[in-house]
């Protein structure tokens, strides 16, 4: 589905390498996870194989063909979903979805079948038509995810996709991501959730300053299940006795702090009374933005 | 909290302000002093220049034409309604558009003190540019007319004067300004309608305007100081209210035509008249503007609903669609290119117009079909240049060009043919325009059926020529810097290269054909103009140069394009 081989890639005027001879291969139906900090090569990978960057040396091929040689028919089965949410907001949800179908030469009848049922899964039934501008951060992404499964791509590339998404939308992502595997597609994404990663991915890849350092199979194998997160802090060098308890105990552990009840059902009592002085003042002030909230409800009426 | 005032709150605010615009300490390359020392200079220059005019019209009017306070009415006027159009921009963006409204807003400061916090900078910003438009009037009055060393200073002290009216002016109309922008937010079309109804109805009354003023100078016995003329300026300053009385203070320090007490009733109205506007302009702001801003804030990303019906399209059609709609949706690209092209032909009828009531009587009739070329290039050049941020648009998108499944010629050829498709009817419209009125006996038959074609097949070649040459320029050098809204922040530098290239052409293609058409040209024994003769030859010439610049162009865009663009990092 995806094949990597000896991937190296600097950027111009840097003599870092910022990818380092990274292969690896995977296979349909499955969730691949990939992992590192910030700047270890994920993105940088992921906007090679996406033909977003170009590379120094290596080949990558998706579903056998080859991103420099052939990359209309490789991009064609590719979907991808950026780390930045970046859309054409000028453009309704609607617009925008319907021009990414196009560029993929997706059937009406199909396009409108899909978009509505992402809509629906998403809860942007009521958003799709308006401007994306309008859209808040986790809006966007979802449009993102919308207009990259508008084709059903064999390859379902994600760039931390989870990033200021709602818990119900993040369970919704996942859902999907095991949904479009067990069609026989791929997703690779790109992750710093590792409770998630262990929990989702047949496979995981651990990459540090530009090198491939791990690769090893999460499903069926409970001792790297386990392992997962000392693995990670060993290979990025962040390992510490004292930081990789901290991690496994606020994974497993209860953080709140204790609140001394007493004292703070006083200095709540006191609070109300004080709140009731201060709701009158904001009604006063609510009664000044009145006006004004009634405005923007009508701004958003029919524009073009 | 927002209804509490207190001086150490604007203080700390204007300080913030001020840190925020000029504060940076970041140390910046060589390259970029150069620049900025470059662009002081250039300030410096033109402004010299610009003090270097004035003095001279003074001196004309002054002691050619012994108009004295007429001169400074003129003056007064013309100072007063520029700096009151400048603060109003100045007030609207700082006050009323700035994003940083909405972080002052939490801090625990009140509506009230960011108000006064931004008005003083503009008032300040206000200060400077009245100091700039107005001394250098009233300093070449002082020279011209022997004012003695006290004159100066009344001078100062009528220009300080002179900053309140245009500010306070400002601080009106800025609210309902800002309360018509909210209303026709979103109603893009709309506003493109009234922008190029407007920029059309300014730029024919401009020329117009000058061209009756210009026919009239010729008219009364070709002098500028004709009894008639004199007469003319004399009753304008009569009754140029309030701008006499302005122009009567700087004045009455000289010749002291008016007595003492005449000039201080003249101070006396205008502080009055600044007086009322400066409480109307007190009451408006601080009734409005906090309503007005959390208005904008809320409204920041009210958008608009349209119901689509989903339908197949082929790849370039949704390619061009896209693009057309990014350009209508942002009034910034809409004025720049739709309303600009649809105003072209507008533009250079009345340019042409003028230049040829001037000049075909001077130079002759055979320098019309020249300038007409040089008039539709320039205007060519306008509407084409905003090909040169084709790439740098796309700001945070650039990734989409990318990731698609369509070839970067083909993502290349659609803009090409939006571009050029939307020049090439505005040059179309331009040359019809002019042939209809200069193939007749309104327009004197200046222009001839087959002037008016090659013309326009000129014209056309140069559309497709600077529209690829503006893109190749934005492939090999795009600038990503965009703004909250995904708008280019500023004008790129491609933009500014595209305008230099383009009017040199235009300058070129112009004076070539009109110098020929009076001057004979021959190569060796080949006769390209006679004195009289018709100017096919030339045109032939600038055919052929264009055919090769056309050549040029296109295959330094598309030859070996996939590679040009995938170099481009976003």
């Amino acid at each position: 589905m995806l094949k990597i081989s000896h991937l190296v890639k600097t950027y111009p005027k840097s003599d870092r390498i910022a990818v380092d001879d990274i292969s690896f291969e995977l296979r349909p139906g499955e969730i691949f996870g990939f992992l590192g900090q910030n700047g270890a090569g994920k993105s940088t990978t992921i906007k090679c194989l996406t033909g977003i960057l170009p590379f120094d040396s290596g080949t990558i091929e998706i579903c056998g063909y080859d991103i420099q040689k052939e990359p209309i028919k490789a991009k064609m089965h590719m979907g991808y979903v950026p780390d930045n949410h970046s859309v054409y907001e000028k453009l309704t949800g609607r617009e925008y979805v319907n021009y990414v179908a196009d560029l993929y030469k997706v059937p009406t009848d199909i396009r409108t079948e899909r978009m509505d049922r992402f809509a629906k899964l998403f809860r942007l039934e009521y958003a799709i038509d308006k401007q994306i501008k309008s859209y808040s951060h986790g809006m966007k992404q979802k449009i993102c995810i919308i207009a990259a499964l508008i084709h059903e791509p064999k390859l379902w590339v994600l760039d931390e996709p989870m990033m200021g998404l709602d818990p119900q939308s993040t369970a919704e992502i996942i859902a999907h991501m095991r949904e479009h595997c067990a069609k026989g597609n791929t997703v690779f994404f790109s992750s710093h959730n590792l409770d998630l990663v262990k929990k989702l991915c047949h496979r995981v890849a651990i990459v540090n300053e530009g090198k491939l350092i791990d690769l090893f199979d999460l499903a069926g194998n409970e001792e790297n299940k386990a392992n997962l997160e000392e693995r990670f802090f060993r290979i990025t060098g962040t390992y510490e006795d004292r930081l990789f308890e901290d991690y496994i105990a606020q994974e497993s552990a209860d953080m709140r702090p204790d609140i001394p009840v007493k004292e703070n059902a006083e200095e709540a009592d006191n609070k109300d009374t004080e709140d009731e002085a201060a709701a009158e003042e904001k009604i006063d002030s609510a009664a000044v933005v009145e006006g004004s909230a009634e405005a923007a409800e009508a701004a958003e009426g029919d524009g073009q | 909290m927002k209804g509490e005032f207190s001086m150490q709150s604007v203080r700390t605010l204007f300080k913030l302000d001020l840190l925020s615009r000029f504060g940076s300490t970041h140390k910046r390359g060589v390259k970029y002093r150069i620049l900025q020392y470059s662009n002081y200079l250039f300030f410096v220059a033109i402004y010299a220049l610009l003090i270097y005019g004035i003095y001279m019209l003074t001196k004309m009017f002054v002691t050619e034409g012994g108009l004295t306070t007429e001169f400074l009415t003129i003056a007064a006027t013309i100072t007063l309604v520029l700096a009151t159009a400048i603060s109003t921009g100045t007030v609207i963006k700082n006050l009323y558009q700035n994003g940083d409204n909405e972080m002052l807003l939490r801090f625990p400061v009140s509506g009230k003190e960011i108000l006064v916090a931004k008005t003083i900078y503009c008032y300040l910003h206000n200060l400077i540019v009245c100091f700039l438009l107005m001394l250098p009037f009233y300093i070449s009055f002082g020279v011209v007319a022997g004012a003695r060393v006290g004159d100066y200073f009344a001078y100062f002290g009528v220009t300080l004067l002179s900053t309140f009216l245009p500010f306070f002016i400002a601080n009106i109309i800025a609210v309902p300004v800002m309360k018509l922008m909210n209303v026709v937010k979103n109603q893009f079309l709309l506003v493109l309608i009234i922008t190029i109804a407007v920029i059309c109805g300014i730029f024919a009354f401009y020329l117009t305007s000058l061209g009756t003023f210009l026919n009239y100078l010729r008219r009364e016995s070709e002098s500028l100081f004709s009894s008639g003329t004199i007469q003319y300026f004399k009753e304008f300053a009569q009754n140029a209210y309030p701008f006499n009385f302005y122009a009567e203070l700087v004045h009455g320090g000289i010749y002291n035509g008016l007595s003492s007490g005449q000039l201080a009733l003249r101070f006396l109205y205008i502080f009055l008249i600044s007086a009322v506007l400066g409480v109307i302009a007190y009451f408006v702001c601080t009734k409005e503007y906090y309503k007005t801003i959390l208005y904008g804030i809320e409204t920041e990303k009210a958008s608009f609903k349209k119901n689509i019906k989903d339908k197949q399209r082929s790849v370039a059609w949704a390619l061009l669609r896209r693009e057309f709609y990014l350009i209508l949706r942002s009034f910034n690209y809409s004025f720049q290119y739709f309303a600009m092209a649809c105003a072209a032909p507008v533009m250079v009828f009345f340019c042409n117009r003028l230049a040829a009531s001037m000049g075909t009587e001077s130079l002759g009739a055979n320098i019309m079909p020249g300038l007409t070329l040089m008039v539709i290039i320039i205007f060519v050049t306008i509407v084409v240049s905003f090909a040169s941020t084709s790439i740098s648009r796309e700001g945070n998108c650039f990734y989409h060009t990318k990731i698609i499944p369509v070839t970067y010629t083909t993502q290349t050829l659609v803009k090409f043919a939006l571009y050029a498709g939307v020049a090439t009817v505005s040059v179309i419209l331009s040359c019809l325009v002019s042939g209809i009125y200069y193939t007749t006996d309104a327009g004197g038959h200046l222009l001839s059926a087959m002037d008016v074609g090659a013309i326009f097949c000129i014209s056309e070649i140069l559309v497709v020529s600077l529209t690829s040459l503006y893109m190749l320029i934005d492939i090999k050098s795009p600038t990503f810097n965009v703004g909250g809204d995904g708008e280019l922040v500023s004008a790129n530098k491609n933009v500014a290269l595209a305008m230099v290239v383009g009017i040199a052409v235009a300058i070129l293609y112009g004076v070539f054909a009109m110098v020929f058409s009076f001057i004979p040209l021959s190569i060796g024994s080949w006769q390209i103009t006679a004195v009289g003769g018709d100017i096919g030859n030339i045109y032939l010439i600038l055919s052929l140069i264009s055919l090769i610049l056309l050549g040029a162009s296109l295959s330094a865009l598309f030859v070996k394009l996939n590679g040009k663009y995938h170099k481009i990092i976003p």
